[in-house]
């Protein structure tokens, strides 16, 4: 009897630990346990960024990349080099640097026969839209370039889409989420929007706010007077009637970009009462709103997307940024808990602390490689993933390649091209910006804080993909009685 | 008689150069020159109003922008529009805008000129940026549809995509139009409006309507600049308040015009073949462009204020005075 009993109790043993083993609360188990998450919709991806497998990143410095010439696979970086958006071209340039000293380091990409190492060229679009063409068509007919990849404001990617259609060469969107680049009008074959689109975001924040959070209820839209704003706005609109009818829209406005003076705006929205302004604008609007509005004593939080720029948070301050509630595209809830992760934000956080003293590299901006950095450095991982399996830097095969194709990125999320509009999948995370003693909750590494001078992420949340799934044009021929999975 | 022919031959020879200009160069150069061809006529235009009438101002882009945004609107809402009509509707809006000012603009002159022009240019731009429904707002107005240009039962040249088409539609329309903006400065009233730049009043007395005939040659100005507007527009198969409608439109041209020399009426295409050529090179070197064409203004104003084309009659009678007192001396 006592040893039935021993045995039973060792059974028992062995039984508990192998449950605990199973079912242990790894990052990847996390999201798959989640209804909906990309993780349960795609258990196995086509490919994924691997960390080990990373070149010697040591000599890395933004300031001066090392640019292979001669026969290449050429890469033209259109974004704003100079001019009031010119950051947002740095922020991007880092990334492609990056990105291309890592493949070229691993010897470069098996294409057209012979590997090719990676050649990116800083195509300045000077945020004008005509500007923008004059220096797309210079790449593609003076460059002669493999892809075209873009930008900062979707008024510039649509001419970036557009000269690439006309000329039959690739181009890809990191950066730009209004819904239209892809609708039935603007769709063209070789463009695919690798980025994260509006009525996403829209509806995403809109699922947070009514099914997760459940407080707030009075919403006041201001957004950029473009078509990114009001797509933002839309989908936002269209995610509360869906998730949170009881929910109150107080006040909508759209201001120009680049706009220095938010004081008529801030004025309203005072009056308002609202209890979260929601808005989309970035840099260096998103930095000039959140300041003037604390300057105006407005404490009010924004449900934002592009309001994590740190330079602009520390000039406002840990109490000013307290309560931001963030949308992201890149970073995921317990992403510091992935190894793989933390192997590969140490390499860039090291870099960054001990090799990167020219500015603006040198900056805060550029600490920590996550956010808008993160997603658009792995966003060109995963492009050039796409190149090197189709073997080939025509679009055709590329095309073929990367529609319908999932990948992940080094931080665990998953993301899946929509075969029908080449639009991306993905899960996003929300999180809620804290005082940075109570940060440990999200940065579980040392020193367990973001920055001392400014709040951060602390409790963060997972909207799966399937609440909010990329807006589908049903007039696209394309995507006619397609599901939002494009299935 | 000599001159003539030699005439003759510089205009064939230009012809000729226009025309193989896209078998020889590749696309590229075909956009530049086209690019170089809208912004000449729009300096031209402006010139109509600065060099020969006196009159400066800091809103050109409003006919510019007119023009675009007229031809753009046309095409995207009337089905079947010819590519000739849509100018005539980019040049009508520019025209008719010019006409509802003038009555009003023609009374002033100098600085109240060119302010009150640069008010109105801002009035339009933030319309372009307000007027979303209409205008587009700051995305403004893309991939509208292009006609091909064709004479019924003749010929059809398909306009999109086909860089070459475009060219050569794009040459003759805006060589049409410096030709006859230069045509209009020979006449009799072109003269009458140099008299107007020089002393208005002394046309006044001789019997002339002064504001009449400003507001012929202001509303002749905008037109033209109305058609580089539209062929701009279809063009990039785009127009946007910033491209179209900026302040920045509306000083190119002064730019172009005092590079190239204010008085001559080629001096502003001299002047935007500079600012072309110096961009195309700047540009392989820098991203500072407008740091080395600032420079570039600044030396120019200090050394040539004629702009080039003075700075080249200058030289031609230092040369030609200097031949003659060598013949004096000789003789």
């Amino acid at each position: 009897m006592k040893c039935i009993g021993k045995s039973v109790l060792i059974f028992l043993c062995i039984f508990s630990l192998f449950s605990l083993t199973i079912y242990s609360p790894s990052t990847a188990m996390a999201a798959k346990a989640i209804p909906g998450s990309m993780a349960e919709k795609v258990p196995k991806v086509n490919a994924a960024f691997d960390v080990n497998k990373m070149g010697n990143m040591s000599d890395f410095d933004p300031s001066n990349p090392i640019i292979p010439t001669g026969d290449t696979i050429k890469i033209a970086v259109v974004w704003p080099f100079s001019g009031p958006g010119a950051l947002n071209g740095e922020i991007a340039w880092i990334g492609f640097a990056w990105v291309a000293h890592d493949i070229n380091k691993r010897g470069g990409i098996w294409v057209d026969g012979k590997k090719k190492l990676i050649e990116m060229i800083k195509a300045d679009s000077m945020s004008k839209p005509d500007q923008a063409k004059k220096i797309c068509e210079r790449m593609v007919l003076q460059e002669k370039v493999n892809i075209l990849v873009g930008t900062s404001g979707s008024n510039i990617q649509k001419i970036i889409n557009e000269t690439g259609a006309t000329h039959k060469v690739l181009t890809v969107n990191i950066g730009s989420l209004a819904d239209e680049l892809n609708d039935a009008t603007n769709f063209s074959r070789y463009n695919f929007m690798s980025s994260d689109s509006t009525e996403q975001i829209g509806r995403a924040m809109a699922y947070f706010y009514g099914q997760i959070r459940k407080k707030e209820k009075k919403f006041y839209i201001l957004c950029q007077d473009y078509s990114f704003g009001h797509g933002l706005a839309e989908g936002f609109k269209t995610g509360l009637k869906e998730y949170y009818p009881e929910a109150q829209i107080v006040g909508e406005d759209y201001h120009k970009l680049f706009l220095t003076d938010f004081a008529p705006y801030l004025t309203k929205i005072k009056a308002s009462g609202a209890e979260v302004i929601y808005t989309g604008d970035w840099t260096p609007d998103a930095g000039n709103l959140l300041k003037q509005s604390r300057q105006t004593g407005i404490m009010t939080p924004f449900a934002n997307i592009f309001m994590d720029e740190p330079i602009m948070l520390h000039e406002v301050g840990v109490e000013g940024t307290k309560g931001l509630m963030h949308i992201d595209h890149y970073n995921m809830p317990n992403m510091f808990k992935n190894p793989g992760y933390v192997k590969y934000y140490s390499i860039w956080h090291k870099l960054w602390e001990t090799k990167w003293k020219t500015a603006p590299f040198n900056s805060t901006l550029f600490a920590h490689g996550t956010g808008t950095i993160g997603s658009w450095t792995q966003q060109i991982y995963w492009m050039l993933s796409v190149v090197e399996r189709a073997k080939s830097t025509d679009p055709e095969k590329v095309i073929k390649v990367w529609e319908g194709d999932t990948y992940k990125f080094v931080n665990g999320r998953i993301i899946k091209m929509r075969a029908c509009d080449h639009k991306a999948i993905q899960d996003f995370e929300i999180a809620e910006y804290v005082t940075p003693e109570q940060q440990k909750v999200y940065f579980s590494i040392p020193p367990y804080h973001w920055f001392t001078g400014a709040s951060g992420p602390g409790p963060a949340w997972l909207v799966p993909a399937a609440k909010a799934l990329p807006w589908i044009d049903q007039k696209l021929e394309r995507c006619a009685d397609k599901n939002g999975w494009g299935e | 008689m000599k001159n003539k022919i030699i005439n003759w031959f510089l205009w064939v020879g230009l012809i000729v150069i226009v025309a193989i200009i896209p078998k020889v160069f590749g696309a590229y150069y075909v956009s530049l020159i086209v690019t170089f061809a809208v912004f000449a006529v729009l300096s031209v235009s402006l010139n109509v109003l600065l060099g020969f009438t006196g009159l400066l101002s800091f809103g050109h882009a409003m006919f510019f922008g007119a023009g675009g945004y007229g031809t753009a609107l046309a095409l995207k809402h009337i089905a079947g529009l010819s590519l000739l009509s849509s100018v005539g509707i980019g040049v009508l809006s520019a025209s008719v805008l010019a006409l509802v000012l003038c009555p009003l603009v023609v009374r002033v002159s100098g600085t109240a000129f060119a302010m009150l022009h640069l008010a109105f240019a801002q009035l339009m731009y933030v319309l372009a940026l307000k007027l979303r429904g209409i205008t587009g707002g700051e995305d403004g107005i893309g991939n509208f549809p292009i006609p091909p240009f064709t004479i019924p039962g003749v010929v059809s040249f398909n306009m999109k995509g086909v860089p070459e088409n475009f060219y050569y539609f794009a040459m003759i329309v805006l060589g049409l139009s410096v030709w006859l903006m230069w045509f209009f400065t020979k006449t009799p009233f072109g003269q009458i409006q140099v008299g107007i730049r020089d002393n208005a009043k002394r046309i006044d007395y001789l019997g002339f309507k002064v504001s009449h005939t400003k507001a012929v040659v202001y509303v002749v100005s905008a037109a033209f600049a109305g058609v580089a507007g539209s062929v701009y527009a279809i063009f990039h198969n785009l127009v946007s308040a910033d491209g179209s409608l900026g302040v920045l439109v509306s000083f190119q041209p002064i730019i172009n015009t005092m590079i190239g020399g204010v008085g001559s009426f080629f001096g502003p295409i001299w002047g935007t073949a500079i600012f072309q050529i110096l961009e195309e090179i700047i540009v392989r070197f820098t991203d500072r462009v407008e740091l080395v064409i600032g420079v570039t203004l600044i030396l120019v104003i200090m050394f040539a204020p004629q702009g080039l084309a003075g700075w080249i009659t200058t030289l031609k009678q230092r040369f030609f005075s200097a031949s003659s007192h060598k013949l004096e001396k000789i003789s």
